[in-house]
Formats: C-alpha cells, structure tokens, sequence
C-alpha cells in the first residue's frame, strides 16, 4: 500500500487557517500530476494498432488524474492560493520519489515503456487503495505511515471545520472546461470542496466495498490489475470479484523498445535523439507554462494547454521511434524536465 | 525600415521542419485510389511520411549586432551576444505547411511566436511571426548527403504583437525597441542545407542565418522596398535553380541620409555544403555603374564604376556575425553621393587589365515591381486585394502594372508518380476561377492594389479528388526595358476554395468522411496515433478536440487542418455536423451516398496532364527538387527550351 508520512496527516489536522492548507493542497496537485508522466510514458509507448485496450485503459486513468489535479487546483484556487506549476520542483526527478515522500524511501518512479512488472511493481502500488477489495493478499499497513486516501480524508475534515467562509475566491478563476459538469464544477463552498475530494479518492481507489468507481468502470488499481492478469474485472459467481472477464490481451513486440529514464543531457548535441528529447521536454515544459496561467487568472488559457498535451503525443511517436544507434537496440525515450532557462 | 536598417541584429543556428511527405504526391489526394502502404516510411522516397509539420528554431543565438555604425560581435561590447532566440514556451510550435500538392514552392510558416531570452528573462522581447512564404529558392549548395536539400530560400516576414519586457543592459535592444514602430520588428531568415536522410543527424533540420531589425508602418513586410539585384536563374536540367554566374538575386537598401548602402548577401553566395562554408570565388566588389545601363552587362572597365567596396564573405566570421548584411560608405565619393540614386548597383568580380566582370546587376532602369505578400487564400467569390509596390531605384513610381497569368512551376504529379490509374488535374482552369485587371496603376506612393476576385466553380472541384483550384497571376512594368530579367518566384499564387455543397443537416457518410479520409491518408501522424479521421467511431471520440481546432482561427498555432487548406465552408459544415446530435445523442452517421451523389461531390478532374518521366532518385522526387524537375521535364515536352 502506498504511504505517506503520518506528520503530513497531522500537519493537515494542525491547520488553523486557509493558509495551513495551501502547502497540503499544492501538494496534492503535484501529486496528482506525479503520476502522469510514468503513464502517459507508458501508454505512449504502445504501438499503434497492437495493445489497443491497454492503451484505453491506461488513457483512462491518465484523464482521471488530470482531473483531480484540476479539482485539487481550483479548491487551493478557491480559498485563495495560487497553484505553482511550471517550476522545476512541480516535477518530481524521475526515477525518483513521488511527492510527500509517498511510498517511503525504497518506492522510486521512473520513466519507462510499459510492461507488466511496471504495472505491478509500481503502477499498482501506486494506486493501491486504503482498503482494497480482497482479489489479493495484502501486507498491513504501518502505524507510523498514513494511506493518500487519509491524507484526502484530513484535508476534507479540514475544509468542513473550517468552513464555508474560507471561499473567497471568484468561481470565475477556476478551470472548469474539457471534463463533464458533473465531475468537474466549481468549488465555493464546502459541500462542493467534500464532493469534489470524494470525487479524487473514489476515482482513484473505488469505494471499501466494490472495484469498480462507477458501474462497469474498476478504479485505477483494479483497471492496472485486468492489464496486469489480462482479463476484465467481473462479479465471481462464488462471491467477491475476479480478474475472469473478456481478455486484454498484451503483444510484448508492439512496445517501443525505450531507454528508461532518458535526460537530455544523456545525448550528444547534433544527434537526432538529443533534437527530439529536447524537443519533447520543450513542449512539455511550455505545457506546465500553460497551466500555470490557466490556474492563475486565465482559465481559457486551458485550451492551449490541451493543444499542446496533443503536441506531446505526436512528439513522442517520432521521439520513441528514434533508434539510440548505441548497439543496445533501444529508442530515445522522453524527459520530462522543466526547461526554465536556457543555457546560453 | 527593415532588417537593412540599424540597429538590427543577426542570429545563427538550426531550423526545423518536420514536413510531412505523403501530400507531396497529388495522385495520393484521390481517396479512392489510397492504400495503406503510401503511408510507409521510404515508400517510393516518402522520406518523413509521419512528419508533424512543426516548424521551429533549434539552438539559434545572436551572433552579431550593429548598433549605428559599429559592428558588434562579442559580448563585451553588448550583452545582446549569445541570447537566444526562442520559440514560443508556452503554446505549441509553428508549422510548416505547402500550399497545395501542385504549388509547394511557397511553403508557409503559422503560428509561430518567437522570443529573445537572456537566460533571465524569459522574453525580453516576444511576437507573432506574420505568416510567410519562402522565395528565391536556388540551388546555393554545391555539395550534400545522399537526400540532402540543396536548395536554399529566403523568408522575409514581420514579428507582430510584439511586447517587450524585463531590462536588459543591452544598447543594441535598446535602440531597437526605439526604433521599432507599431509593436513590429522586421525579420529575415536565410534558410539552407536542409537534411531528408532519416539516417543522418541533421534529418529534418537545416540551418538558419537571419536579420531582425525595425519595422515602420506601411512598408512592405515581405520585401525590402530598395534596390533589386536580379539573378539570371537557370532552368534547364544541366543545373537547375542555379544562378547563372554563380551569385543568385539579391536586395539592398541605400540610405542616402548616412551615405551608405546596406546589402543583403545572404542567399546569394554560394554553399559548398550543408554547414555553410561560402564558395570562395576571389574578390567580389560592391560598385555603382557611372554609366546609364540599358542591357544585361558581362563586363565593365574599371573607369566605368564607382566602386563601393568589397564584399567581407571571405573573412572568416563575416557570415556567423552578419548573415551576409552589410554596409558600404560612400560618403568619401562625391560622385557616389551625388549619382548613386540614378545609376545601377553591380556586383563585379576583377580581372585582369583594369576590367571587372559582371556577375549580376540591379534590374535595368532601376525598375522594380513587387507584391507584398504573394499567397492568397481565396473562398468563392470574395476579393482578394493585392498590395504591390513600384519602384525606380528604390524611389516610388508612378506608372502602370500590367497583369497576366503565370503559374510558375505550379501543377503537375507534385513529384512522386501517381498510384495506377490515377490522373493529374490540371490547374489554373476554368478561366473563370479568379478575374482581376488587365493592367492598374501605381499612384505617386508607388503603391497599387490589385483586385483578385475569385468565382464559384460549378462542378465545386475542378480537380476532381482534390478540392480547390490553383491560378497564378504574373505581373510586370506595362514599359519596361527589352533585356528585363524577371525573377521568377515573383507572381501571385491564388488558391480558389470550392463552393461547399449546402446540407442543412450534414450526416458522416453523406459530408463529412470523404473530407476527413483525405487528411486521414496524408497525414499518419494524425490518423495512426491521434485520431483515425476516416472513422465516424474515432472521430465522435475526439469530438472536444477537433471541435475546438476547427473553430479556430487560421493563424492559431493549433488551427485544423494544419495544412490550412480547407475553406470555410467546409469547416462550417464540419462544426455543424459535430453541433447537431441525433437520437442516440451522438452526430449523426447518416446512410452513404449513391454513386450519383457521390459522381457529384467528386467527380473526375475536369482537364488532365500528361504523365512526365522524371530522372531523379524516389527522395529527392518528394519535395522542391521533385517539383522544379517535373516542371522541367513538362516544360521540354511542350518544347519550350
């Protein structure tokens, strides 16, 4: 199960003004974010036409935690704090730890093409949930370590005793385009701050008692677990649920064989992997810069924003299919380093 | 004012141009006749197939200034030295994107947003690159790679919007924010030794060497209004696109208030090869005849000509620091001062026994006619208005323009032959796809305005497979001298929308597929790993985003298409057809047209071309190469020399 240190908790517990919550809160935002490049990277590096459900799913669950990040944005919007995302912090150091030193010391994310170890050495325990559905055995939790679902569950108990009077902030500051009104709304008081915080944990983890977030759509770690046994997750008849339903099935040939954890520094200057990892890392940086200014005032600016996470796509595809030409028969793969100022 | 004015500042690096190589071949436009295989790196020589189009600056940093009559080039003369000259960061990239398959000869830079950085600031000054085609393509390189482009061009354009912030020591900014007007900066960029070998590291990228200087409201954006230097260009398959005596056209400024002439050497010189080292071909000297010329020169005595100076290109970072601009004071030669508005600029090389030969000259009498921006978009029945500009060594003139058709290198297979059994539509018919004047005239400004209008084309496609249609309109001194060398790029390229078939209620089979299918074939970097545009499932699946690109205006970087070459109508119908749900709540997907139906949204193209054999490797047919030798090959075959 993934954790985080118990002081996060009750630093949460601890605040007394909205103030105390914006470090949580811009931390949950990271968080969320934290978890898209290793995703994305691997759903990126499936081959067009092969591992088609796989790709699905993980694209799911990559729009899932754009979404929180959003609702996590606009509630530190809401009470009247700025979310900081194009810095080079925003970004954790692949391969490395998740923000709030979640996991513990020994848990590293890195950057890599899919594979079913990935999905489960780290993907799954990613998103494993407080309590998750009894389809496998699990270790017990730690007492000195608190789950992402306490952590969600402190901040919500927080923003209730705080109440309503800590929203101040115009509704019109928030982003609120490209997810369904139904799950993406504005945060001004604290029935929408609760429903919006139930929103991240259920998507993330499905409830205590059911896989599944919605009916017919298993939360993130039961969706990496049908990719990992390669079946659908489906009601046993014997009781409990099973990864028994429709195959997913996995080609191994059609993922681009990448170079974990590539850095641009990796790559001599004036080869075609240094221009197109560059390249990448360029669009994903002035994507973060995006952000940062539609969660600062300019919520249209979300729309360019979406224009250029399309860009990384089309980046990535000539980028993965970069051969490194070292005898190792791998590809570039891309980085997600913020690039602030130019070395000139 | 312009890039030729002070201050101004020069920056070097690397360009990319991730183009896309299957729309090179106007066969592969016919829907019916597409197979999957087109879309294979390598097939018949489509060397980038999955090309995004993106266009931007790599590793580019200033590398010389001038700031009044000083040459700056270290950065302890000024901190300008060494910034970076940046895309945009925090939007998508430019695009690079070719007119039509049969008019790729005026590929067109959008949306691109460039930025001056410091490593503190993040802009100390940023603006929008007003959309511009290349001209004056020649073959500059005498060497290359196995795919290499050897082919350089020029894009002269204005960054507009432009805003400037932070502080910077630097007097050359400074000074060009003094200078500048309107929130402009003039921008020139001499672009070469492009690489298409997927195998070498400079694949997609070429380089770059460009100008920025100020701009003035009401000049020209895309031409310097001073004087023309015109090459005599070649146009036979011995050396095609080469300048006759080895130097190709060029444009300089004189500015008569400080008494010097500012030239642009640019893209004149030759390359050995795709890094840029320059020809050395001895001394070449910058003169002024003192003689009236009213015939293309091939010598002259050296009393004939004052001379300006000598052009710097063989010192070794002349080109780095100025990217060919320079300077000549003639304030020393009372007859320069005195008759250099008058009398023609040459470009000599010495001789022996006091003679010089003349390897290009200003155009005869001076005279000079340009359109400003020579690319035009035109939906049925709107008026395009042309700005052209009149000049008689450099000075405005007032006379008449006269206007005929001129299609330049237009038409044709666009390179690769097509797929079996596929035509080749002629362009430029019917008649009635644009009108405009037999001759205008030029007021006292030297300024006129040329009316294009554009018809409505019943049948909508006179191409067939391919919407639109192409004309071109050549323009000339209606008096001018017998011995005239024209420059070749300059005409008019008018790209004729069809009429979009009314449908209140357009449905996938009936409207929309045959339009998406056709970018769907062209473009894989869409289809295969975005969007399949040819399936009604896909498609509805993406429908936020390809209903916000297609409501976006043209000069947005995220506009779709990205080619830009889908009219109104059409996108309108596209909008509509996304708006108007049916019963199940989705747009609806409607019953595929009869044959009938069908016969009338595509029918054959009106007029065909002839096939034409092309002797040249299958990856240099995919591109400038391809389409100058096609253009050769049906020029011969109409027995014109």
């Amino acid at each position: 199960m993934i954790k985080l240190p118990r002081s996060i908790i009750e630093g949460v517990q601890a605040a007394k003004q909205p103030e105390d919550l914006y470090w949580y809160l811009q931390n949950a935002v990271e968080l969320e974010h934290s978890t898209i490049p290793p995703y994305l990277t691997a759903m990126f590096s499936l081959k067009p036409g092969t591992n088609d459900e796989i790709g699905r799913l993980i694209h799911s669950i990559v729009m899932q935690e754009m979404l929180h990040m959003a609702i996590a944005g606009n509630i530190l919007i809401a009470i009247g704090g700025q979310p900081q995302i194009n810095t080079d912090k925003f970004i954790p150091k692949y391969p490395g730890h998740l923000p709030m030193s979640i996991g513990g010391s020994d848990f590293k994310v890195g950057i890599e093409a899919f594979s079913k170890p990935l999905v489960e050495k780290i993907f799954m325990v990613i998103e494993e949930p407080e309590h998750p559905i009894p389809v496998k055995v699990l270790e017990a939790a730690e007492p000195e370590f608190a789950t992402i679902g306490e952590f969600y569950d402190a901040v919500k108990k927080k923003i209730v005793e705080l109440g309503n009077s800590i929203f101040t902030q115009p509704k019109e500051k928030q982003v609120l385009s490209w997810f369904s009104p139904e799950r993406l709304f504005p945060i001004v008081d604290v029935p929408s701050a609760v429903r919006g915080i139930n929103l991240i944990v259920i998507e993330g983890e499905g409830t205590s008692t059911d896989p599944f977030q919605t009916p017919g759509d298993p939360a993130h770690f039961y969706k990496f677990g049908e990719i990992l046994h390669g079946r659908k997750v489906v009601p046993d008849p014997a009781g409990g649920f099973a990864y028994a339903g429709d195959p997913i099935p996995f080609d191994p040939a059609g993922v681009w064989p990448l170079k974990p954890n590539c850095k641009i520094a990796d790559f001599p200057r004036g080869t075609q992997a240094h221009t197109r990892i560059a390249e990448y890392a360029y669009a994903y940086s002035n994507l973060l810069n995006a952000l940062h200014t539609a969660f600062n005032g300019e919520p249209g600016r979300i729309d360019t924003a979406i224009g250029l996470m399309y860009e990384l796509k089309m980046l990535a595809v000539s980028l993965m299919q970069t051969p490194l030409n070292d005898g190792s028969g791998m590809t570039a793969g891309p980085s997600y380093e913020y690039i602030d100022r130019l070395p000139v | 004012m312009s890039y030729l004015d002070v201050p101004r500042l020069t920056f070097t690096g690397f360009f990319q141009a991730d183009v896309s190589t299957i729309n090179n071949g106007t066969g592969y436009y016919d829907n019916d006749a597409f197979k999957p295989e087109f879309q294979q790196l390598g097939f018949d020589g489509s060397w980038n197939p999955e090309g995004t189009a993106i266009f931007r600056l790599v590793e580019c940093t200033v590398t010389g200034a001038r700031l009044g009559d000083r040459d700056i080039t270290d950065r302890a003369q000024d901190p300008v030295i060494g910034m970076a000259l940046e895309n945009a960061d925090d939007r998508v990239f430019g695009k690079l994107v070719d007119l039509d398959p049969q008019q790729q000869m005026v590929s067109q830079i959008w949306g691109m947003r460039l930025r001056l950085t410091d490593g503190v600031e993040r802009a100390l000054f940023a603006g929008d690159y007003a959309p511009a085609a290349f001209i004056n393509l020649w073959r500059r390189q005498q060497r290359g790679v196995q795919g290499d482009q050897t082919l350089a061009a020029v894009y002269q354009s204005v960054l507009r919007n432009v805003v400037w912030q932070g502080r910077s020591p630097s007097k050359v900014l400074e000074a060009l924010q003094r200078a500048s007007e309107q929130d402009a900066l003039s921008i020139n960029m001499n672009v070469y030794g492009f690489g298409r070998n997927p195998a070498i590291p400079r694949y997609t990228m070429g380089r770059v060497a460009g100008v920025i200087g100020p701009y003035r409201a009401g000049e020209p954006k895309h031409f310097v209004l001073g004087r023309q230097i015109v090459a005599q260009q070649i146009f036979d398959s011995s050396a095609p696109l080469a300048a006759k005596n080895g130097v190709f056209t060029f444009q300089c400024k004189v500015h008569a208030d400080r008494k010097t002439v500012t030239a642009d050497f640019g893209n004149c010189l030759r390359i050995v090869d795709a890094d840029g080292a320059l020809v050395d071909v001895g001394p070449l000297v910058l003169a002024v005849s003192k003689v009236p010329v009213d015939s293309v020169l091939t010598s002259v005595a050296a009393d004939q000509v004052a001379v300006l100076g000598n052009v710097s290109y063989r010192d070794a970072y002349w080109y780095k620091s100025t990217a060919g601009v320079q300077e000549f004071d003639y304030s020393a030669d009372p007859w320069s001062v005195a008759h250099i508005g008058e009398r023609p600029l040459l470009l000599l090389s010495p001789q022996p026994d006091n003679a010089y030969k003349v390897l290009v000259q200003e155009s005869l009498g001076g005279l000079y006619v340009r359109a400003d921006e020579y690319v035009y978009r035109l939906e049925p029945d709107a008026t395009g208005e042309v700005a052209l500009h009149v000049t008689s060594f450099g000075a405005p003139l007032e006379t008449e323009i006269a206007l005929s058709a001129n299609v330049g290198a237009m038409g044709g297979g666009g390179g690769p032959p097509p797929p079996p059994n596929v035509t080749i539509p002629d362009i430029a018919t019917p008649d009635s796809g644009v009108s405009y004047p037999d001759s205008i005239k030029s007021g006292p400004d030297g300024k006129a305005v040329l009316k294009v209008k554009a018809g409505r084309f019943d049948p909508p496609k006179p191409r067939g497979y391919i919407a639109g249609q192409l004309y071109g309109i050549g323009y000339q001194l209606a008096q001018q001298p017998a011995q005239t060398i024209s420059n070749f790029w300059n005409f008019i390229t008018v790209f004729v929308y069809s009429p979009t078939r009314p449908a209140p209620q357009p449905t996938w089979l009936a409207d929309i597929q045959p339009i998406l299918l056709q970018y769907g074939n062209l473009y894989p970097i869409m289809s295969k790993h975005l969007v399949r545009l040819g399936d009604y499932d896909s498609v509805v699946a993406h429908l936020d985003i390809l209903r916000l690109a297609f409501a976006l205006p043209i000069g947005d970087p995220n506009h779709m298409p990205v080619t830009r070459d889908l009219s109104d109508g059409d996108r309108a119908l596209i909008l509509t057809w996304m708006a108007t749900r049916g019963a199940d709540g989705l747009p609806l997907k409607g019953q595929p047209p009869s044959p009938a139906a069908l016969e009338a949204v595509r029918p054959q193209p009106a007029a065909a071309v002839p096939p034409v054999a092309v002797d040249l490797a299958p990856e240099l047919r995919r591109g400038k190469t391809g389409v100058i030798t096609e253009y050769l090959a049906r020029r011969q075959m109409k027995g014109k020399p």
